[in-house]
């Protein structure tokens, strides 16, 4: 086992080594660099101006000195500088991944809390017309483009109704007395975004609830612990959904991976300060440094959250070998 | 079925009529199960609809009259249910091309207009101009007396000139109504390429990862799950850059018309076949311990075979599910490339983009972002049963992951 | 379903209310879609940056809203005919005497003096620093004054050019706070602006003069100002400013209703929202005002000049006599943007509309047909299109991919050309890319749309000089994306830079423009107009329609009932 987690994570730090180089690679092979971004938002800028930009920026030398550059950077803890906003990364991304990290996870737990009974009621009365409902709901979930929903709710909960605001992060400009008021104002802005992302993942936990639980249903040792005469909530909850809950875990660990990028869109509707909108900016912007960590922590999260599952699956099912 | 095997045909062997049996009964077990499933089967009715309503497209434009390049700039943004009229230049537009195009034919209906002294103009050789700027009643008349030959088609290109669209127009003027029709032809059919091509490319790596195992299997699944853990927005980017003509290969069924729908296509399968690769690698690796590989391996069967005779048919039925599952995943995909603009591009309708150039004005003209909207939703949905009622015919015991 | 319809029910109650707009002097919330940076004005680029900065930080002169240049820093501008610039001996510079305000202070009240412009200059040269457009500030050879008079600086510059007193863009920094930066990180790579105080904390007294400081400042989310007390001019009356930035335009108009943001700046809605919401207003009598102007952004098509088809003038004349640009503008933008005739705006002094000095194209398919025929382009009568040897007449059409004004003006064209014979296939790319490589490197087959923003009496040179192709050899920098070769424009173009009298500046530069419209090398679409959406209640609020914002103003700027 610990042969097989090392051998995994030595092949995930390579994959992700090269991944690295080849994002990088992907980045200069897009057209422009940013002093051609410079060049168009002023006409006057001459030849000389060009050729002392590249040189300054070091986009004369060939891609795998800046390559290196870049990474022992990295390796020194040095993230670098955003050419957009002409401050460190570091600066500008801590906050907003905190952001995003906040929508993420209130989403997923908002996602779930709906999910999980739901998924385990509609197994229970699989076949009728209440798991008839319940799937409807799950699937129009599914089937949503996201900012389409985000814009609808944006009209009725905040033009038509205004209960929340239409856009933003926190209320500005204003002196928050006490801890508890700052989580109050950033709770009231993250409504309708966490909702918009929740409802679209709902769909995905809630059929595989339902179906893990199924199958757990089916299980001889149900049959027998029924046959005991045990409590039907006991036997739910006890037997059934503990069974359930082992692969439900592991969906649930696979879906952090999505946490950074899976907002993106989201973000950019409801203005939000999350790194989705950043990303999506940098690359626009060739902001390399920040375009290439985020990709690094994309890729990275992904990478590792898929190895955690995969670790866990295995503790829970022994029968999938390890070699 | 006692006959066959009792009294063997010459040209087939046992183990191959064997197959052909179990997958016949198979596929009716299928289909049983499968229109059991309520929800899957209406869904299955609306897809078929809504091919065919893509199929027929331009049957509908020809039924209604409508077209769906044809602007009418000063009656943007009409509110569902009304009559637009193009104008004066625009019918004046209409008829030099027309005359330009059938110079003959328009020459004689002249003729016959002068003649037959049908309405009052000011010169013969401008009686067609003072006819498309005549009252539609007086257009009426003259065509019903009209006999030259050319005067239908003269017909059709006067029945452009007023129109009435059911759910009104978009901003340059364009039917909605008819754009929706030939927009569910883009995203639909984006939809089953997308599905098609990643699931025959998810079934080729899927199965050699899975059957040869080894470094082949560790090399392809890491390609595998390193393109899986590529953030897929910037990536699209830096491709939508590239010239996709100049990929080999492409260039024959790519023409500039048809250009940006392929260039589509092609990013949209980069990005979607790793799933299928995985879920084939784990049947065929469940498959190729079984008894009638093992049967066929001891036989001294080539590679091949077994992969095409025996593990293929076998995946075919989870393979169903996720190209059923993959074309919805598309259809929304588009839309959201269509949201950041990387979309299909005009004067082609596809539901993602009216979406996209509607969310501007929601406010104003709801009726023009929220109706594609609701189409994307109502064929994701029926895709999605689609696939659920097919995982639940296939293995009733499924877990859907 | 009691839940359903109370929700219904409360839909419709208050479907109609909407959050009153701002109407005192307390605080004012201003929207722009654009992102911005951090504020060094040496280092600044983007457009919203500038925005915000000319709220905060003032230079010597600007571009009042009536396109005149007037004073800001300074107390009066010096020309030749007052007396307070001259001539070098040898004619090759000019000296001319910058005095600067006794009031202006910086925040922490120190005062501004020569030594603050000396000191943006001595920094604007290093080749360490990454200033873009380094010419801005070379175009001075060197700033002196007597140390008893801090505030009368001498300044010399490095050519004799006509518009040398159009320093705008030349701004001060505070010497007594970031020269210590400077001396300890000057000899870095990008070592100054990294540590900038700007950067490291920009709500530091003393790095702004204008009616406003920063208070906070959050990149890619909003600023917070507040008056800057130290500010040579007329208290500000607003108490607090907030420009937030809501990077998606579909959600800005909620985002207004809704009491997000007060108002729109000129760097927000899309023409088309703007025309919308003016309706709305009326319709709903919000209290907003929808305000338009004219400016010099002036939207056209550049024509690929190596293109064979393109290569042939007829061609090009037919392209612009097809279209119907008036009912472009009529049909789309409710006839509140003007229909360009070429690259000077109505609102610049250089503009001519004399059908004996340019060529005019009135719209005409007939012309345009005539005109293709000519050229040996037939029509088909099978698909309607045109050919010349077996072989159709084809042309890319691209813009910037999301840019929904764009793209709509572009499929109306596409249909303006079909009706001719000329088939036009529509290609977007992403603005980084079209902007960076296609344009540049005419990779775009045919047409290209996109616009220039400038400001009055602004040189073509960048634009049209053949020496600002742009090539390999020269960086790909230049602007003259069409590969327009013209020596008589090249001899006109460098002659208008030293020509002192405006009359025979203007002469010269009408010559240009005979030969631009008669050669025609780019289609003139339009010249957009700035909108901006404001509370009734603010007063004292201008567009300017060129380049200098409008927060120029900002402490006229007041809200009253």
């Amino acid at each position: 086992m610990t042969n097989f987690i090392i051998r995994r994570l030595i092949q995930t730090v390579i994959v992700i080594a090269l991944l690295s180089y080849f994002c990088f690679y992907l980045m200069t092979l897009m057209p422009g660099d940013p002093v051609d971004l410079m060049i168009q938002s002023n006409p006057r800028i001459t030849s000389e101006d060009v050729a002392r930009l590249r040189n300054l920026y070091g986009l004369d030398q060939p891609t795998y000195v800046r390559y290196w550059n870049w990474m022992s950077g990295i390796l020194q803890g040095d993230l670098g500088y955003s050419r957009t906003y002409r401050i460190p990364v570091s600066d500008i991304m801590g906050p907003k991944l905190v952001n995003t990290f906040v929508l993420s996870f209130a989403s997923l737990a908002l996602a779930l809390i709906i999910a999980i009974p739901l998924g385990v009621w509609s197994a229970l009365r699989a076949g009728t017309k209440t798991d008839y409902v319940i799937g409807f709901f799950a699937f129009s979930g599914v089937s949503m483009p996201s900012f389409w929903l985000g814009l609808i709710l944006i009209i009725a909960f905040a033009v038509w109704i205004p209960w929340f605001p239409a856009g933003g992060t926190e209320t500005i400009g204003v002196d928050h007395g006490s801890w508890w008021s700052i989580v109050t104002d950033r709770a009231y802005y993250l409504v309708l975004p966490t909702v918009t992302l929740a409802y679209i993942s709902i769909g995905r936990f809630l059929r595989f609830t339902r179906s893990a639980m199924l199958e757990a249903m089916r299980n001889d040792y149900i049959r027998t612990a029924r046959a005991k005469g045990l409590s039907r909530v006991v036997v739910i909850w006890q037997h059934g959904f503990r069974n359930a809950l082992l692969s439900l875990i592991t969906m649930v660990t696979l879906s952090f991976s999505g946490v950074f990028s899976g907002a993106t869109i989201t973000e950019t509707v409801f203005a939000y300060q999350g790194v989705g909108k950043l990303v999506y900016d940098s690359i626009i912007a060739n902001d390399f440094n920040v375009a290439m960590i985020s990709f690094m922590i994309s890729v990275s999260m992904v990478l590792i959250f898929n190895l955690i599952a995969d670790i866990m699956y295995s503790f829970a099912d022994p029968r999938i070998s390890l070699s | 079925m006692q006959a066959a095997t009792q009294d063997p045909s010459p040209q087939y062997s046992s183990k191959d009529l064997a197959s052909a049996e179990h997958a016949q009964s198979f596929w009716k077990i299928v289909w049983e199960q499968f229109i059991t499933h309520k929800a899957a089967l209406i869904g299955l009715f609306i897809i078929t609809l809504f091919i065919l309503i893509a199929l027929l497209a331009p049957v509908i434009a020809m039924v209604t009259g409508q077209n769906p390049e044809v602007q009418n700039p000063m009656n943007r943004y009409a509110k569902p249910m009304t009559e637009a009229t193009l104008s004066a230049d625009q019918r004046e537009n209409a008829v030099t091309r027309f005359q330009e195009l059938n110079p003959e034919p328009s020459a004689q209906i002249r003729k016959e207009i002068a003649e037959k002294q049908l309405f009052t103009f000011v010169r013969e050789e401008d009686a067609l101009y003072d006819l498309a700027n005549a009252e539609p009643d007086v257009q009426k008349e003259v065509f019903a007396k009209l006999e030259s030959p050319g005067h239908l088609e003269l017909k059709q290109t006067f029945d452009q000139f007023s129109r009435f669209h059911l759910f009104g127009t978009d901003e340059l003027g364009r039917d909605v109504f008819i754009r929706l029709v030939y927009g569910t032809r883009v995203s639909i059919g984006v939809g089953i390429l997308v599905a098609l091509a990643s699931a025959v490319i998810g079934l080729l790596i899927g199965a050699m990862a899975g059957y040869y195992g080894g470094w082949v299997d560790t090399l392809l699944m890491r390609v595998t799950d390193a393109l899986l853990s590529l953030p897929t927005l910037p990536v699209l980017i830096v491709v939508s850059a590239v010239s996709v003509d100049k990929v080999p290969g492409l260039r024959s069924i790519i023409t500039q018309s048809n250009e940006n729908i392929m260039k589509l296509v092609f990013i949209l399968v980069l990005f979607s076949w790793m799933t299928v690769a995985r879920l084939v690698r784990a049947e065929v690796l469940s498959l190729k311990e079984r008894e009638f590989v093992l049967a066929a391996k001891t036989l001294g069967a080539r590679d091949r075979t077994i992969l095409f005779k025996h593990l293929f048919p076998n995946v075919i039925a989870p393979l169903l599910v996720s190209v059923s599952l993959g074309i919805g995943e598309s259809i929304q995909f588009e839309a959201a490339l269509s949201f950041l603009g990387l979309g299909i591009q005009q004067p082609t309708a596809s539901w993602g983009n009216m979406l996209f150039n509607a969310q501007d004005l929601i406010t104003e003209a709801p009726f023009l972002a929220i109706l594609p909207g609701i189409l994307i939703l109502i064929i994701t949905i029926c895709f999605n049963y689609l696939g659920d009622g097919l995982q639940d015919a296939i293995n009733p015991k499924s877990i859907r992951r | 379903m009691k839940l359903l319809k109370v929700l219904v029910l409360g839909l419709f109650v208050t479907a109609s209310v909407n959050a009153p707009a701002a109407v005192s002097n307390d605080e004012l919330k201003i929207g722009i879609t654009q992102e911005f940076e951090n504020l060094n004005p040496l280092i600044m680029t983007m457009s919203a940056t500038t925005y915000i900065y000319s709220m905060v930080g003032r230079s010597l002169v600007t571009l009042s809203p009536d396109g005149k240049w007037i004073t800001q820093l300074a107390k009066e501008i010096p020309t030749i005919e007052n007396k307070k610039a001259s001539f070098s001996p040898d004619k090759k510079h000019i000296v001319a005497t910058w005095e600067i305000l006794d009031n202006a202070k910086w925040s922490d009240g120190k005062p501004v003096v020569c030594a603050d412009f000396d000191f943006a200059l001595t920094v604007a040269a290093s080749p360490n620093v990454s200033v873009g457009e380094k010419e801005t500030y070379t175009q001075v050879k060197k700033i002196s004054w007597d140390e008893k008079t801090p505030k009368s600086c001498t300044f010399t510059y490095e050519k004799a050019k006509w518009d040398f007193n159009q320093l705008a863009q030349f701004r001060p920094l505070p010497k007594h706070l970031e020269q210590a930066v400077w001396d300890k990180y000057k000899n870095q790579k990008e070592g100054y602006e990294k540590n900038s105080i700007y950067n490291k904390a920009p709500s530091t007294p003393g790095l702004y003069n204008g009616p406003y400081k920063i208070s906070e400042v959050k990149l890619g989310s909003h600023v917070t100002l507040v008056p800057n007390e130290h500010f040579y001019g007329p208290a500000p009356k607003i108490k607090k400013i907030i420009v937030k930035l809501i990077p998606n335009t579909g959600t800005l108009e909620a985002n207004l209703r809704s009491g997000t943001i007060d108002m729109v700046s000129s760097l927000g809605f899309s023409f088309d929202q703007a025309v919308a919401f003016e309706k709305k207003i009326k319709s709903e009598s919000l209290g907003y005002n929808a305000q338009f102007k004219p400016s010099i952004t002036y939207e056209h098509i550049d024509l690929n000049l190596e293109n064979p088809i393109l290569k042939d003038v007829k061609v090009r004349k037919a392209l612009v006599y097809a279209i119907n640009r008036d009912e472009l503008i009529k049909a789309l933008f409710d006839g509140k943007q003007q229909v360009a005739i070429h690259n000077v705006s109505p609102i610049d002094p250089w503009y001519t509309n004399d059908p004996k000095k340019i060529t005019l194209y009135p719209y005409s398919k007939r012309e345009a047909g005539r005109l293709l025929d000519e050229a040996g382009w037939k029509l088909n009568n099978a698909d309607g299109l045109r050919y010349k040897d077996g072989k159709k007449l084809s042309l890319q059409f691209m813009t910037t991919a999301g840019n929904k004004t764009r793209e709509t003006v572009q499929t109306f064209l596409q249909g303006q050309w079909k009706s001719v014979g000329v088939e036009v296939n529509i290609k977007n790319e992403p603005a980084r890319v079209f902007f960076a490589d296609t344009t540049k490197k005419r990779e775009y087959g045919g047409m290209a749309m996109y616009a220039w923003v400038s400001s009055p009496e602004n040189s073509p040179r960048s634009v049209l000089h053949s020496s600002n192709i742009p090539s390999e050899k020269n960086g790909w920098s230049g602007q003259n994306n069409m590969a327009y070769v013209n020596k008589k424009v090249d001899e006109i173009i460098e002659k208008i830079d030293t020509e002192f009298d405006s009359k025979k500046r203007t002469a010269l530069a009408q010559e240009i423009l005979k030969y631009y419209t008669d050669e025609v090398p780019v289609i003139p679409l339009y010249y957009r107009s700035d909108v901006a959406v404001t509370p009734t209640a603010l007063k004292g609020f201008r567009l300017p329609g060129h380049q200098f914002a409008e927060t120029n103003e900002i402490e006229n700027w007041s809200l009253q009932k």
